[in-house]
């Protein structure tokens, strides 16, 4: 699955780590990293992160 | 949530700031006065001459930017978690509460139940709740809108964000005076007086563990499609909330959603009183509420600082706060700031960098979509329905530091 955050959305909270920790994480300077590209099987995790991103900047692109 | 009662009554001094010689001229803020205000031209004159003020209790950053990055660093945290022993309370139902409470748990342990909590919480969740939120504000605003006149308090803002904490949880709205009573009792614990309060915060605390636990017990039984059956269901890789840790969280978001609310929809009354053009303009494109919401809190939070300790020595440009150091971000004073926005007046148009009333982070409030949806429906209702809103008699504010807002907020207007 394709992953995009829009990064004038992102305000790097972190909500999304939680949810899909080996997708998303803070950098030591506290700014959101992801892969773009991962496997099926975290469509359930990243759906969620997705969900509760709290500026609603993650979109799922296939 | 927690700091107008304890702005005054924090007496001990060895908070004082300690920096390292330094060329910059660092402003000097006097947070304890009760003359202080985040609208004073002494606090604008700060932010204009440097990001970051020393007061006598720690630090407060002032600029957006440094707002915006600092909030979330992880070496402050949440700090409060030491509150009850502090002031002399070190065991008993409150104190056994407070300390496992979200609001102060930190790291892996604050993570495990947030990241169980945050989908009940999610957008699409809780857009369900608008056709509920929207019939309560229409009969509330039914109860007054003949007389022209209302107490924006007492007749809307108080029963509508307990009714709305109710609808949420499942709690009959009927008993809606009895969770504000509850939770207000509880608010108590975060004075200086807790010591002397604490049977009669216990007594209620332990009347809200009865309304949470009946609730998860019933939805153990008869699984619904509400926000109770999804915390008992919520499961990850086979952990899941202990039947504890969610009577904790619903004690904690019944007792964190409601004065937050009350006291935003008192304050964003107050900015679209002195911006009627606005108003009309939101009577005119209802679609508009949600951004309302978000430039009104942006201008006018209610809670206008929310305070950080430093884990460890905690350098950044030219602030040396040692371990322990407090740290408050001035959430107001940063919205307001002219490098983020060029052109801060009201304009519930525009797009704006983001505001930190909800704070930021690991500890991002929990129940924002609730607050912004709920908001937004009682902007909408009330402009469909009312203009030329106007203070029509004694009003009475909190401190405007701290969390503030309205305590009584008499108004007359004219029926749309
Ligand atoms: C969110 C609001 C606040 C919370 C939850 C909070 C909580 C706490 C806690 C847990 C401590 C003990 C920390 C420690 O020394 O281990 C503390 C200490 C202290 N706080 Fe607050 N506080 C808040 C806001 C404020 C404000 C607004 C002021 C001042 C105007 C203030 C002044 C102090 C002082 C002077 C101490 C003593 C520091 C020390 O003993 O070293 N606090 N507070
Ligand atoms: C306008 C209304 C509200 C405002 C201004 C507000 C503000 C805040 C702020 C500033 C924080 C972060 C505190 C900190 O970092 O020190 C917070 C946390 C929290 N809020 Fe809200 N809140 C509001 C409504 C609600 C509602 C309706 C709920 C529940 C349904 C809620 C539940 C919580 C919880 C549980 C936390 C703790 C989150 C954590 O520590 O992970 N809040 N809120
Ligand atoms: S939760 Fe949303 S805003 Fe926060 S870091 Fe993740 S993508 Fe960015």
């Amino acid at each position: 699955m394709q992953i995009s955050v829009d990064r004038a959305k992102c305000d790097n909270h972190g909500q999304c780590t939680f949810s899909a920790p080996t997708v998303f994480r803070l950098d030591d300077q506290g700014i959101l990293q992801y892969e773009a590209s991962v496997d099926d099987s975290l469509r359930a995790d990243v759906e969620e992160a997705a969900d509760v991103c709290p500026m609603q900047a993650i979109f799922i692109t296939d | 949530m927690i700091h107008i009662i304890i702005r005054m009554r924090h007496n001990r001094t060895n908070d004082e700031v300690h920096t390292m010689p330094t060329e910059i001229e660092v402003p000097y803020l006097d947070i304890s006065d009760p003359a202080f205000s985040m609208h004073s031209e002494a606090v604008r004159r700060a932010r204009e001459q440097h990001w970051y003020a020393k007061t006598n209790y720690g630090y407060a950053v002032l600029r957006h930017q440094y707002v915006s990055t600092l909030l979330k660093d992880p070496r402050l945290s949440q700090g409060s978690g030491k509150w009850p022993d502090h002031n002399g309370v070190h065991d008993g139902l409150f104190h056994s509460w407070w300390t496992k409470c979200l609001l102060v748990l930190e790291g892996e342990d604050h993570h495990r139940i947030r990241r169980m909590l945050n989908p009940a919480f999610s957008l699409r969740h809780i857009e369900a709740y608008i056709p509920q939120f929207e019939a309560l504000a229409e009969e509330l605003v039914a109860g007054f809108l003949d007389s022209g006149e209302c107490e924006y308090v007492n007749d809307f803002a108080e029963p509508y964000a307990t009714r709305v904490l109710c609808i949420l949880t499942g709690i009959p709205e009927s008993e809606w005076p009895t969770i504000a009573r509850i939770a207000g009792t509880i608010g108590l614990a975060l004075g200086i007086t807790i010591k002397d309060e604490l049977p009669e915060i216990e007594e209620a605390l332990g009347e809200l563990y009865g309304y949470a636990e009946g609730l998860i017990a019933d939805r153990q039984a008869n699984p619904r499609d509400d926000l109770v059956t999804r915390l008992v269901e919520a499961n990850r890789d086979g952990d899941s909330l202990s039947d504890d840790e969610l009577r904790n969280a619903l004690c904690l978001l019944i007792f964190g959603g409601m004065d937050t609310t009350r006291n935003q929809l008192g304050l964003g009354m107050q900015t679209m009183m002195h911006n009627p053009e606005q108003w009309e303009l939101l009577a005119a494109h209802p679609e508009l509420a949600r951004n309302a919401v978000e430039e009104v809190m942006r201008a006018n939070p209610t809670t206008t600082w929310v305070t950080r300790e430093a884990v460890v020595d905690f350098d950044y440009e030219d602030l040396h706060a040692p371990a322990g150091s407090t740290v408050h971000f001035f959430t107001q004073v940063s919205g307001n700031d002219p490098e983020a926005y060029p052109n801060p007046e009201i304009d519930i148009t525009a797009e704006r960098a983001p505001h930190y009333g909800f704070g930021g982070g690991m500890h991002h409030c929990l129940g924002h979509f609730v607050a912004r949806l709920d908001m937004a429906i009682a902007m909408r209702v009330f402009s469909k329905h009312m203009t030329n809103i106007r203070v029509n008699g004694q009003d009475e504010w909190l401190p405007d530091s701290g969390n503030t807002g309205p305590v009584r907020l008499p108004l007359a207007f004219d029926k749309r």
